[in-house]
């Protein structure tokens, strides 16, 4: 079965730092963690066939970014993915997920796939759309949120995890599912999968060789989160007196 | 302003009504448009099944026609809905919205972003989709006379819900929970989780946990699971024990009235969020709390 994965090359938002003003450029990219899931399950479900990701780099300067995110990539390609198609074009370095949704389809309709594999979002924006946008560009059945995955017979058959239930559902392949970090423990590469991923190919696309052109109209300014909490701590004393001060603050507040 | 609520509460409503303008509801059911009767303008009534994101998008999209802005609560399956329907429509989405305004066209939202690190403000043009943070917008939609109208559509699904398995919910709402008492790995073993309860007992409270705890050790359901990828909880009091503090974990607990930690290490970044931290090995301090605090209230 012929998959693509969908990898954000997402910004490492441990390293982000917001001391004054969040300083986005200088953050350097990894692969966003439920991805990894994503691809562990796309090199599970094969077979024969290849499996490829896909990267729509959302995140600049465009120079820098491309070879960071490349890097990236032979992650996912170590982790055995067959060969991966990079789209990094200046039109796409905003956060329009309309533009980016069309970009992945283009992707995936130029190549080809049975199957399109996702994490349910992804670790930095986190808004878990682009899953279903793809499938709306393609005109595919989805499945967001599985956390259980088969394929049989042309259609798969996924438990879907919402708040208070799991469905199970089937739909026809060609399909998109999205998946949870519940669904698998992903591979760590052995260093000879490391050293093989070197010589995959990376393919790098820009929208015109993708034949779309897309506009948007969107902006976004970001500034840090104060957290406004009093940060009294206690660390002096006996666990005994530590506790009595803790419940005579705590009693104070009245929340006790 | 015209705004299309889907999925509507009173919540979304309310937060459509600050919009300004016209308010429509759209809803599955005629039971769910009965409960809306009297706080939107319009209500559109489809006969889908809303659990097929595919149908609900469906009906999202032809109801959408000149509206500015389509609202839905933040729940995963809206999430998905909202996807779909915005792709079709050629519009954005914001998630998860914790503040909105529309003005001269162009929306304007705020929402975390980076793992609750920094907030995001976003704008895009209208019309546009955004899917509402819960407890953002409270307040009591205005009155108003209601005018019903059947959705005319023919939706077609290809997923098929095969089963419907309820979670285990057992005494479990941590979404309510006005004390929580939340563990983490600071905890050894499974058998030493019953000092959290008996902790969260003399407090009357519930017990919640990390991811790992729930997730890859399992000692406890997932409905104990606080954070971004679980529950999203604002109770009075959160205690955190033996939990680090990453921003995931903070992230399900930013409306806490209070929040208090326990941990021996201290540079543990949960200080950095909280009101009162204890630097303490928990498991000297733990049963000292119960002791005094069953004191207190036993007498
Ligand atoms: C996409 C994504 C989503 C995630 N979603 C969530 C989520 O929803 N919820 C969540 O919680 N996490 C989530 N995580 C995981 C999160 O990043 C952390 O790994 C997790 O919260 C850590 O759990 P912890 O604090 O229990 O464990 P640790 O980080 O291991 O912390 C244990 C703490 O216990 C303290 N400790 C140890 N012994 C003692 C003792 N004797 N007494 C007192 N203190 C002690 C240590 O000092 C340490 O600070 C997510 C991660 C990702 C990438």
């Amino acid at each position: 079965m012929k998959i693509a994965v969908l990898i954000k090359t997402a910004l490492d938002t441990g390293q982000l730092r917001v001391r004054d003003a969040v300083v986005v450029e200088e953050t350097p990219l990894k692969i966003s963690d439920i991805d990894r899931n994503a691809v562990e399950e796309a090199v599970k479900l094969k077979g024969q066939d290849k499996a490829y990701g896909v990267t729509v780099l959302k995140w600049g300067p465009l120079q820098k970014k491309v070879q960071e995110a490349e890097n990236v990539l032979r992650e996912a390609l170590a982790m055995g993915l067959d060969e991966a198609y990079l789209v990094a074009d200046e039109k796409l370095l905003n956060a329009s997920h309309l533009a980016t949704a069309k970009a992945i389809a283009a992707v995936v309709k130029k190549v080809g796939a049975d199957l399109v594999l996702a994490g349910e979002a992804t670790v930095d924006n986190y808004t878990g759309q682009i899953p279903a946008r793809v499938a709306a560009e393609l005109g595919w059945p989805v499945i967001t949120y599985a956390r259980e995955l088969k394929v049989e017979g042309g259609r798969v058959v996924a438990r879907r995890d919402l708040e208070d239930h799991v469905e199970v559902v089937e739909a026809p392949l060609p399909a998109v599912v999205s998946v949870t970090r519940e669904i698998n423990q992903p591979r760590i590469p052995t260093l000879l999968a490391i050293r093989a991923a070197m010589k995959k190919p990376i393919n790098r696309l820009t929208l015109a060789d993708l034949g779309i052109g897309v506009e948007t109209k969107i902006s976004a300014a970001y500034k840090p989160l104060v957290i406004q909490r009093k940060k009294v701590v206690i660390k002096d004393g006996t666990p005994e007196e530590k506790a009595e001060k803790l419940i005579q603050h705590l009693r104070q507040e009245g929340v006790i | 302003m015209k705004t299309l609520v889907v999925f509507p509460n009173m919540e979304l409503l309310y937060a459509a009504s600050t919009l300004g303008g016209e308010v429509a509801a759209l809803v599955f059911s005629q039971k769910e448009a009965e409960a809306v009767s009297g706080k939107a303008h319009k209500i559109l009534v489809a006969e889908v099944d809303p659990r097929l994101p595919d149908a609900a998008a469906e009906a999202v999209a032809k109801a959408a026609a000149g509206y500015d802005l389509v609202l839905m609560p933040s729940t995963k399956n809206a999430k998905t809905v909202g996807g779909l329907a915005a792709q079709k429509l050629g519009v954005e989405l914001l998630v998860d919205v914790l503040s909105m305004r529309a003005e001269g066209g162009v929306l304007t939202a705020e929402r975390y972003v980076f793992g609750n690190k920094a907030v995001a403000a976003v704008q895009v043009p209208l019309p546009a989709v955004a899917t509402v943070a819960p407890g953002r917008f409270q307040g009591e939609p205005p009155a108003v006379q209601s005018a019903v109208e059947k959705l005319a559509l023919a939706p077609t699904s290809r997923l098929k819900i095969a089963a419907v398995e309820e979670k285990s919910r057992g005494a479990v709402r941590l979404e309510e929970a006005e004390i929580i008492v939340s563990v983490g790995r600071g905890f050894k073993k499974k058998e030493d989780l019953q000092m959290a309860f008996e902790l969260a007992k003399v407090l009357g409270g519930q017990v919640g946990c990390s991811r790992p705890i729930a997730a890859d050790l399992k000692w406890l359901p997932e409905e104990h699971w606080v954070g971004l990828s679980g529950k999203k909880v604002k109770p009075k009091l959160y205690l955190a024990v033996g939990i680090s503090g990453q921003p995931q974990h903070i992230a399900g607990i930013l409306d806490s009235r209070i929040i208090a930690a326990i941990n021996n290490d201290p540079s543990a970044p949960i200080f950095q969020n909280a009101d009162y931290g204890v630097v303490e090995d928990l498991y000297k301090i733990v049963p000292i709390l119960i002791n005094k605090i069953s004191k207190l209230k036993g007498g």
